[in-house]
């Protein structure tokens, strides 16, 4: 068997880049000190894949909007509360008194409802193709059972076109780690586009330190050649979750996306259809209307192209306390990350 | 029967509730001359501390406010090295608390009091409007010898970290309740002065001690690093974490070694000490799943790093912000 | 961007599932995928978005043996 650990840190072919889009897979990657234990020659980038953190401050803004009205309730993940809008945060309006509950899944939002039919409950709908199929859930069970006081704000996005993105911005990206749980329901057939068009491997793994190591040696052995590898078959097939998809279908369609400090990428995102509407808190005028400081090089940093200290705004304008882009909002992002370890 | 604003007015309602409860269950003869202030015996050298309970719920699996505040308290105190002698404690109850909660609250303040040996000597109580909350202040006195000696200053290459056992379990207890998810974990607190006692008895070298409450392991070993200007290096695959609280972890994204605990220290001791030091701590009630977890190295100042399961090492800096469950 | 466990399946009602996580016992619905009883499932925000083929599936000899093969 090979010591993948061994050839990582002995690796001494050319200097390759490797990205991860999943914000699960940056967490995990820093959990285990995976960087360090690579040679010199292979650098890890930390992309564009934590939905919270791509979060437009026009989206926190609107939340904070909705959580003014005495009949609404904003139901939300935790790591949701500390992001900022233009200059306030989710736990900041709480403290003055909105209704907003911290819930481990949105699917309480049945039992709140039903509960209470006083008020509306507003979901804070972030999430990538992994968390889209809960909301889906979510909408069948409500309407089944005759709820209507239930309303999501979306932000949701999708993997392809965000990838497709960075590809395009000439990075110098040599693999993807692709991330294992978007693929248990898309199936890993949508990164073979994206690999042959560029010609860079992608490598869907789980999600321990083990696993993450061994899709980094497939990667490197990879290089330079298209292949999609599945180095998470317990749970992901080339198909991927069908019965999923189809629901996702019935209630949400393609749409442009406004990405935290990246500006609008087309077709990288998710929207509820119009016969549903009804069920959506405003998430349509989100689209276009967000606030994005063009100093910001969160674009530039998640290509590894620029370090965090080399963006005007960081550790200025941009601190953990009051986050610019998605480098900072994120605890596991290069910005956040530097500012707090300086290094 | 309810709290009303009478209980707080300072007549028959307010002395009724003293007697009845404060003064029934917290009796000693101190307390039971009833004057406007204390006067007991003293030391040279005391410690001092002070701390506000606002936890819900009242109550949890194994513990409550109650039991929280006299464990917290008196643990502030041995972390200095110092014998806790005296506590007195603040109600601040809102209009219509149960007074059977209080009741209960208070017996189980007067059990932990009586296992970790000190004597309420002073209390307090105010009304105020609201919803039925119950809110407890403290404040404690420990004796000092003067000997003591424990010092970060004192840290040098080698000392040993020793963490007198499991990690997580108050802060999954809590959170659980609050999050729907059953399991059987329960909170740790526990007063934590016999451990100190028993390792200064046996003149164990001890650098730092401190109590692992909010902002866990790594927030505690950050303050010594930055005290002592040292570098630590704690070893993963040593830190002791109860499987269920790992499946807990696990569902929420949540890292054990920054999670709240409310019944475990953590002390760094001179080398030649460290397994007498962890005998001695695993001999005591709370401290069964003691267990070295790293030692001082030399590395860069004011830093704690940590050597990860998988072979890894990686930064650990202190708690930002709130240690909440994650989707992403 | 997704924090998900595998679990056990221990009780199935309807659309919904308990599932537990070394100890830890969690309802989770089942819309999205058949379950049964026994199942090892894979849980993201209360929610089963698969069913685990082989609990070992991603041992590493195997995985390693398909790498070694790039």
């Amino acid at each position: 068997m090979i010591d993948y650990k061994k050839f990582l840190k002995e690796y001494d072919g050319r200097s390759i880049k490797i990205m991860e889009v999943c914000g699960t897979h940056t967490a995990e990657i820093a959990h285990n000190g995976i960087s360090g234990m690579l040679s010199e020659n292979i650098n890890l980038v930390s992309g564009p894949g934590c939905p919270v953190c791509v979060t437009v401050t026009a989206y926190i803004d609107k939340l904070i909007e909705l959580s003014k009205n005495p009949n609404n309730v904003i139901a939300t993940f935790g790591d949701m509360l500390r992001v900022t809008g233009k200059s306030q945060n989710l736990n900041d309006v709480r403290a003055m008194g909105a209704d907003i509950q911290m819930v481990y899944s949105p699917m309480d939002m049945l039992k709140f409802a039903a509960a209470d039919k006083t008020k509306t409950f507003i979901f804070a709908a972030v999430g990538f193709e992994t968390t889209t199929p809960v909301y889906a859930l979510l909408l069948e069970e409500a309407i089944k059972n005759g709820i209507t006081n239930i309303k999501l704000l979306t932000s949701l996005k999708t993997m392809p076109a965000v990838i497709d993105w960075v590809c395009a911005k000439k990075g110098g990206i040599d693999g993807f780690l692709a991330p294992g749980h978007v693929s248990v329901i898309t199936g890993s057939q949508i990164f073979n586009e994206i690999s042959e068009k560029h010609n860079i491997p992608f490598a869907v793994s789980g999600f321990n330190g083990e696993q993450i190591l061994a899709a980094l040696c497939a990667l490197v052995k990879s290089c330079g050649k298209p292949n999609v590898i599945n180095l998470y078959p317990s749970v992901v097939t080339e198909e991927g979750n069908q019965k999923a998809q189809k629901l996702v279908e019935k209630y949400f369609s393609h749409c442009d996306a406004a990405w935290r400090g990246m500006s609008v990428i087309k077709n990288s995102g998710m929207m509820l259809k119009d016969e549903y509407l009804n069920f959506d808190a405003g998430s349509v005028e989100l689209i276009t209307d967000q606030v994005h400081n063009p100093k910001c090089r969160c674009a530039h940093i998640l290509i590894g192209s620029l370090k965090p200290y080399e963006c005007p705004l960081f550790g200025k304008e941009c601190t953990p306390q009051s986050q610019q882009g998605a480098c900072m909002v994120s605890t596991e992002g290069s910005c956040y990350n530097y500012y707090i370890n300086k290094r | 029967m309810k709290i009303t604003m009478a209980h707080g007015s300072g007549g028959k309602a307010t002395s009724d509730l003293i007697k009845n409860i404060f003064a029934k269950h917290l009796h000693n003869p101190v307390l039971a001359r009833m004057e406007d202030s204390a006067v007991v015996k003293g030391a040279n050298i005391i410690a001092m501390t002070t701390d506000s309970f606002v936890v819900t719920p009242l109550f949890f699996k194994g513990g409550d406010i109650g039991k929280l505040a006299v464990c917290g308290t008196v643990n502030d105190l041995a972390m200095s090295g110092a014998v806790p002698k005296y506590l007195t404690c603040g109600f601040i109850l809102e209009e219509s608390a149960d007074t059977d909660d209080i009741e209960r609250i208070v017996i189980s303040m007067a059990m932990t009091a009586i296992e970790a040996g000190v004597i309420f000597v002073a209390g307090d109580t105010k009304v105020i409007e609201g919803k039925g909350g119950i809110y407890l202040n403290t404040s404690g006195v420990g004796f000092l010898s003067g000997n003591e000696n424990i010092s970060s200053a004192n840290c040098k290459q080698g000392d040993v970290v020793i963490l007198s056992g499991n990690l997580g379990d108050h802060h999954a207890t809590i959170l659980s309740a609050r999050m729907n998810i059953t399991n059987s974990i329960e909170s740790d607190c526990a007063p934590l002065n016999e451990i100190t006692k028993k390792l200064l008895e046996n003149s164990i070298r001890i650098k730092f001690m401190r109590d692992v409450t909010r902002g866990g392991l790594a927030t505690v070993l950050n303050e010594f690093a930055v005290s002592s200007k040292c570098c630590i290096m704690l070893q993963e695959e040593h830190i002791p974490v109860l499987e269920q609280v790992r499946g807990f972890c696990d569902i929420l994204g949540l890292d054990p070694i920054y999670m709240g605990n409310e019944g475990k220290m953590v002390s760094i001791v001179a080398r030649e000490d460290a397994q007498k030091a962890l005998d001695i701590i695993r001999s005591c009630r709370y401290g069964e799943n003691a267990a070295i977890v790293g030692e001082v190295i030399s590395g860069e100042e004011n830093t704690v790093l940590m050597k990860t399961s998988v072979g890894g090492t990686r930064i650990v800096p202190e708690l930002f912000g709130e240690s909440l469950p994650r989707i992403c | 961007m997704c924090v998900a466990v595998p679990g056990k399946v221990v009780a199935v009602n309807g659309i919904k599932a308990t599932v537990d996580f070394k100890g830890n016992l969690v309802e989770a619905m089942s819309g999205l995928v058949s379950v049964k009883l026994g199942d090892y499932v894979l849980v993201h925000a209360g929610c089963i978005l698969q069913v685990l083929s082989d609990e070992d599936g991603d041992m590493l000899t195997e995985l390693f043996e398909e790498i070694s093969e790039l």
